[in-house]
């Protein structure tokens, strides 16, 4: 009688569909997936303990390489958690640029998920229409701070440089482009029998364990929790703004794509609502150029583009941080892969990656 | 009806077929940096410099490594600059500290090298070849 035994089959670190170096170690009977066991640590570069080493301002660079496809989002959160611990009062003009430049990074960020989702589904044609977008926004950045990925914009105290003009007009006319460019989107990839077909009831969360894995940000909202750092905590000026939080109903990769396209139309919402109503002042508060905050801890959170992104700061009265813990969404979410993918064949375990959509460079840290 | 949607996608791809070009012919044709891209090498005005190495300090990489030496009326002179582009994350923070605007990108971004020895340079030598090639 032929007997038959299960296979490991290493899944990265250089598969082109894990997104950066993630090798997971899938355990398969026949076509299906048993088991599957992330291993982590190739990106790992030390930036929590890099940081003790240096002033608080040279620490916001390191914070651009934690999840560099929304690096804007991690200055953000550090530089908050920073001005908590100092006592810093932003002007209102770079609340409003921040929240600006946070949305268009959002957006930038969805296009590299609806990319890259269907370039593991096979359609290297889709990526390119997302990517295409991407740039658009990517410009925009290359405008107002100088650099198209790790910006290193938002600093403490505000932001470094003030918006011109031809940034807000140019972001206007991306607003604009915004629905043309989902209805185009809407015709190529949700429309697509296949497309359709490969995502609906695949990989299921359910609500229970969605919380239970910790999850949080469009992972945890397509599993039917109206869970919204924005609008739970209103940090910033979100208080002031008017949006809505999409929300799934099934918790599986169909709706985790979707979430993501409504919170495209909800971040134009939000930036639109920013440009009407930006006032004028000072972009930058007083911040002392050697920087040193009271003794104390302070823990800040951000809606990341992943999650919920916090930094846990200590200070000790000097001008370096005594110890910086960040809470990286993307590590957290990934524990639910094993639970994505048993019970799936192989060639779903690809889409499960994607509808998590890890970042290497945060998950490792 | 199945199969109605991927009509319209290929709809999609051939409306673009035939329309407009999105990308450019790079080598020969560019696209213009903005005014605060940072990338390239540092441009070092050496008449402004005072050499008091705040740029070096705010460095969070330790990328510059500069010496200066006092003349005999006690004024600093730079003597060397050297930036290690390898090291280097753009992050602004040099040209930000400089408060007499010493500092500034020459925004070429196609600084990629066959050897890694050729990331290092010293902005000292280029600001007096540019002043050299200028005469």
């Amino acid at each position: 009688m032929a007997t038959t035994e299960k296979f490991v089959l290493n899944m990265g670190p250089q598969h082109p569909s894990t997104h950066g170096v993630l090798q997971v170690q899938v355990e398969l009977d026949g076509e299906n997936i048993v088991g599957a066991k992330p291993v982590m640590g190739y990106l790992h570069r030390g930036i929590e303990k890099l940081m003790e080493s240096r002033t608080y301002q040279q620490c916001v660079p390191f914070t651009d390489r934690l999840d560099y496809v929304s690096s804007m989002n991690n200055n953000l959160g550090f530089c908050m958690a920073v001005e908590k611990l100092a006592g810093i009062e932003v002007p209102e003009r770079a609340q409003y640029i921040r929240t600006i430049c946070c949305e268009l990074n959002r957006i930038a960020s969805h296009h590299v998920f609806i990319g890259s989702l269907t370039n593991d589904l096979g359609s290297a044609t889709g990526m390119i229409y997302a990517f295409r977008d991407r740039e658009k926004i990517l410009d925009l950045f290359n405008i107002i701070c100088g650099a198209r990925m790790t910006c290193h914009y938002i600093r403490i105290g505000g932001v470094i440089a003030d918006a011109q003009d031809e940034f807000l007009q140019k972001t206007e006319e991306f607003i604009n482009y915004v629905p043309e460019m989902l209805d185009e989107y809407d015709r190529l990839f949700t429309g697509n029998e296949i497309f359709q077909k490969r995502m609906q009831g695949t990989s299921i969360i359910s609500k229970e364990d969605a919380l239970r894995f910790g999850m949080s940000g469009p992972n945890i909202r397509a599993s039917g929790w109206d869970y919204d750092i924005r609008k739970i905590d209103k940090y910033g000026i979100y208080g002031k703004l008017d949006f809505d939080i999409p929300v799934g109903k099934t918790g599986d990769n169909w709706d985790r794509y979707i979430i993501r396209l409504q919170e495209i139309v909800e971040s134009a919402k939000i930036i639109r609502q920013c440009l009407d109503n930006m006032p004028e002042g000072p972009f930058m508060a007083k911040v002392p150029k050697m920087l040193k905050p009271p003794k104390g801890d302070a823990y800040h959170r951000v809606e990341n583009t992943r999650g919920e992104l916090g930094f846990y700061i200590v200070s000790d009265g000097t001008n370096k941080p005594y110890r910086v813990h960040i809470r990286r969404p993307s590590f957290i979410n990934l524990q639910a892969l094993d639970h994505m993918c048993k019970g799936m064949v192989l060639a779903d375990a690809v889409t499960a990656f994607a509808t998590i959509d890890p970042l290497m460079g945060e998950v490792d840290c | 009806m199945w199969g109605k949607g991927l009509v319209t996608g290929l709809k999609v791809t051939w409306g673009h077929f035939f329309g407009k070009k999105e990308t450019v012919y790079y080598p020969e044709e560019k696209l213009p940096m903005t005014e605060r891209f940072r990338g390239g090498h540092l441009m070092l005005d050496v008449e402004k410099c005072i050499g008091c190495k705040v740029c070096a300090m705010n460095c969070p990489n330790a990328a510059l490594k500069l010496t200066v030496e006092m003349d005999e009326n006690k004024k600093r002179h730079m003597t060397s600059y050297v930036h290690d582009i390898g090291r280097c994350m753009y992050c602004d923070l040099c040209i930000e500290a400089c408060n007499f605007k010493a500092l500034k990108w020459d925004q070429n971004y196609e600084s990629a090298t066959y050897f890694k020895e050729d990331l290092i340079y010293d902005a000292v030598e280029e600001a007096k070849n540019r002043r050299d090639g200028n005469e």
